[in-house]
């Protein structure tokens, strides 16, 4: 009886080493799978596989989009070939991402990624298609500079995603306030006089004294808005912390902590229910934001139409959100999947998820089309904000950020802006000096 | 399964191997009956808590190659001050939210379980509820509590005795107190439950006779309930060091991904280590620490607990 017990728990746990070796088995077999796509093929008719048989392609993606329409209307096209769309919320659907990467299998054969995400799939070079074998090449040139890079690896040789929306940043501000306060109200004027972050300042400043109000809403926006100006951020591709040297961000640090200590600057968290009733309550006048943004205003304060506007930010502009398109490596037809992606993110598709979600284009030609030129928006007073997205489009940097780019914000924000605002009489520059210290001790940890 | 062939076995024989079969049978049928929650277990449980032994002596980054460090991780995290630091918010969110609770739970209990209180169930229900509440219903109404604005309620409570409102996501004790104030209200009620389980396994009889000796309400408290409730204080004790010690959610949910050191518990240190740096190991070791931590703080408390009682 003993016996059997000893061979029934070694069943048992053979059936557990079999559940627990399943992940790794995965693994072997999705490198097996990985053919080396020739990059000859890619040109001629993609979507006819070999054999003529249908070929299916699983494609993750998150967010408000008109993807699966886009999808449907590719498979009319492609008898051949079925789309089977999966939509997760952004949070969850980077993490399944990174999951199944990690795990070796499970991976679709096409994923959306998030910019902000990229750096964590850096690592797992391998584990996607290179787009440049797929003819990449051929369509960089209809996309702006700077999104495309950030999809490329340290040296360039490397593709992990095609471009699809980008989040350029403006400045969002009330009109009714700026009235009140005596500023300028007409996009064109407000952009001349606050051309400068010194002109900016003293904007604020007046404002504040003269409603009592913050002029700016929280110290972070204002914080990524002067950073995002520069020619650097964090890190070097070679991984070196600069932060201690980049004048740009001490700049950008010390303005925030000026305007949280001269009172020009809120103190609301982002998200935050204060955050959102303030765009309708007028808590605030200026809100350095993406061009996704104007949707987020809209939905949070329906009730303030014809009161916001958006002109270009004092001294250039940024990039905020957009993603990119990657074929995980396990996907055993990355040559249809490309012709897919490449179709989905052409400047005529880019149009259509413009004009029905808002998705700001990443393809340069989309700006001199006529559904983009002659955009309108009635809540933003029939103002044309495509325009004004468009020239801060053109002046983002092209950087590097590096895998601790989101840590080394998160220390800037949290142990440095937010320690200011709840202990006001701190000296900025050694909380600043502070913050350089911490975020170096993090690198030498990795 | 069997290779003897039935055919050649005598009568007897075929009856015994039957009952031994049905015997075998019985058994597998049964593991297989407790098996889901074992295989989930190993899989779920077991497994990743090796795994996180072995990973602490790596450094990993979720999706590259493991590289052995041998004893660099733990090296990194005792000399870290940062780590330190979240211990001690740790020990001092302990000490402000979940201490209370146990001074709190037991007069809570006694109260429920006196036979002067109308609608019992209806209180037990109530004090239970925020321990079922929803984690996201929970933090929105607490962040809108505990909010940097003057129109917070927290903030016009100060106020309205002539104090300065505080920024409560990134103030030193703000924040503390904000989530002491959530871990309290969350796990108050747990204990008093479990308080009021004990209080009813408390014969009658013996507060009948306190009563009859005189004794008043404090007395049969102190002399009768507590004594009694020795194990069921032992367990309630125990379980909320653990779970002090892994303090998570709470701060978790009232600052989000993006927090400063105010709040920054053990587990919001590993937390930061594991999926904002993608430093596995490293995150991995301080679970190790932790866990040590814990099977420490327990072992004293069970100690200090029943060596009190014994006095």
């Amino acid at each position: 009886m003993r016996h059997r017990v000893k061979t029934f728990f070694m069943m048992w746990l053979s059936l557990i080493l079999v559940f627990t070796l399943a992940a790794c088995g995965g693994s072997g077999g999705g490198k097996k799978d990985a053919s080396e796509p020739s990059p000859s093929g890619s040109s001629a008719q993609p979507s006819q596989s070999p054999s003529g048989e249908t070929v299916e392609l699983t494609f993750w993606h998150f967010g408000q989009t008109n993807y699966e329409e886009l999808a449907r209307e590719y498979e009319a096209a492609h008898p051949n070939v079925k789309i089977k769309l999966t939509s997760t919320e952004s949070g969850a659907h980077h993490d399944n991402l990174f999951n199944a990467l990690s795990a070796g299998a499970g991976a679709p054969d096409i994923a959306m990624v998030d910019v902000g995400h990229i750096e964590r799939y850096r690592p797992a070079q391998d584990r996607f298609h290179n787009l440049y074998d797929l003819g990449a090449k051929d369509v960089q040139a209809e996309y702006l500079d700077w999104k495309w890079a950030i999809a490329e690896n340290a040296d360039g040789s490397f593709l992990f995603g095609l471009p699809t929306d980008i989040g350029p940043t403006a400045m969002f501000y009330r009109v009714d306030l700026f009235e009140q306060a005596g500023l300028p109200t007409d996009p064109a004027e407000v952009a001349a006089k606050l051309n400068t972050w010194d002109a900016f300042v003293q904007a604020a400043k007046d404002f504040t004294a003269k409603t009592g109000k913050p002029f700016v809403d929280l110290p972070e926006l204002l914080f990524n808005a002067i950073r995002d100006q520069g020619d650097k951020q964090w890190f070097e591709p070679s991984g070196e912390f600069i932060g201690g040297s980049n004048e740009q961000l001490k700049r950008a640090f010390l303005t925030a902590a000026q305007g949280i200590q001269e009172g020009w600057v809120g103190s609301v968290a982002m998200w935050s229910p204060e955050w959102n009733a303030g765009m309708e309550n007028g808590d605030f006048a200026v809100v350095l934001g993406p061009a996704w943004m104007a949707g987020y205003i809209k939905s949070q304060a329906p009730n303030s139409a014809g009161k916001w506007r958006v002109t270009d930010m004092p001294e250039g502009a940024g990039n905020w959100g957009g993603s990119y398109m990657m074929l995980p490596k396990e996907g055993k037809h990355p040559e249809i999947a490309f012709d897919f992606i490449k179709w989905l993110v052409s400047p005529e598709n880019q149009l259509k998820s413009f004009q029905s979600h808002g998705l700001f284009p990443s393809a340069v030609k989309v700006y001199d089309m006529d559904g983009f030129k002659n955009f309108t928006d009635s809540y933003f007073g029939d103002q044309n904000t495509a325009e004004v997205f468009m020239r801060a489009a053109q002046k983002v940097k092209k950087v590097w950020f590096g895998p601790l780019w989101d840590s080394a914000n998160n220390t800037a924000y949290n142990n440095g802006l937010r320690k200011i605002l709840a202990e006001k009489n701190l000296n900025p520059e050694q909380v600043w000096n502070d913050v350089i210290k911490e975020i170096s001790d993090t690198v030498e940890r990795q | 399964m069997s290779d003897i062939p039935a055919s050649t076995a005598t009568g007897t024989r075929v009856r015994h191997r039957r009952s031994y079969n049905q015997k075998r049978r019985d058994m597998v049928s049964g593991y297989l009956y407790i098996s889901p929650f074992y295989i989930l277990f190993a899989i779920f449980g077991v497994f990743p808590i090796f795994f996180t032994f072995y990973l602490s002596f790596f450094k990993w980054d979720g999706l590259g190659a493991m590289t052995p460090v041998g004893m660099r991780n733990f090296e990194l995290l005792v000399t870290d001050p940062k780590f330190w630091k979240a211990v001690t918010n740790t020990i001092l969110l302990g000490l402000m939210g979940t201490l209370p609770q146990l001074f709190v739970a037991l007069p809570l209990a006694f109260l429920l379980n006196s036979a002067f209180v109308r609608f019992r169930g209806l209180f037990q229900t109530l004090y239970f509820m925020p321990n079922i509440t929803s984690i996201v219903a929970v933090a929105i109404v607490f962040s809108t509590i505990f909010t940097n604005t003057d129109y917070g309620l927290a903030n016009y409570v100060i106020k309205q005795f002539g104090g300065e409102g505080l920024i409560w996501g990134s103030h030193k004790w703000g924040v503390k107190i904000a989530v002491a104030f959530m871990v309290f209200w969350r796990w108050t009620g747990y204990n008093a439950v479990i308080y009021l389980a004990g209080l009813q396994s408390i014969p009658n009889e013996l507060y009948e006779a306190a009563r009859i000796d005189g004794a008043t309400w404090f007395q049969q408290l102190r002399y009768v309930s507590v004594p009694l409730l020795r194990p069921f204080i032992m367990f309630t004790v125990v379980i909320s060091t653990i779970g002090a010690l892994q303090l998570f959610t709470e701060p978790y949910v009232y600052l989000g991904r993006g927090f400063g050191d105010q709040g920054m518990t053990i587990v919001m240190y590993l937390f930061r280590y594991a999926f904002i740096n993608y430093n596995m190991g490293y995150a991995s070791a301080t679970a190790v620490l932790l866990f040590f931590m814990v099977v420490t703080f327990s072992i004293l408390n069970t100690w200090l607990v029943s060596r009190r009682n014994r006095v």
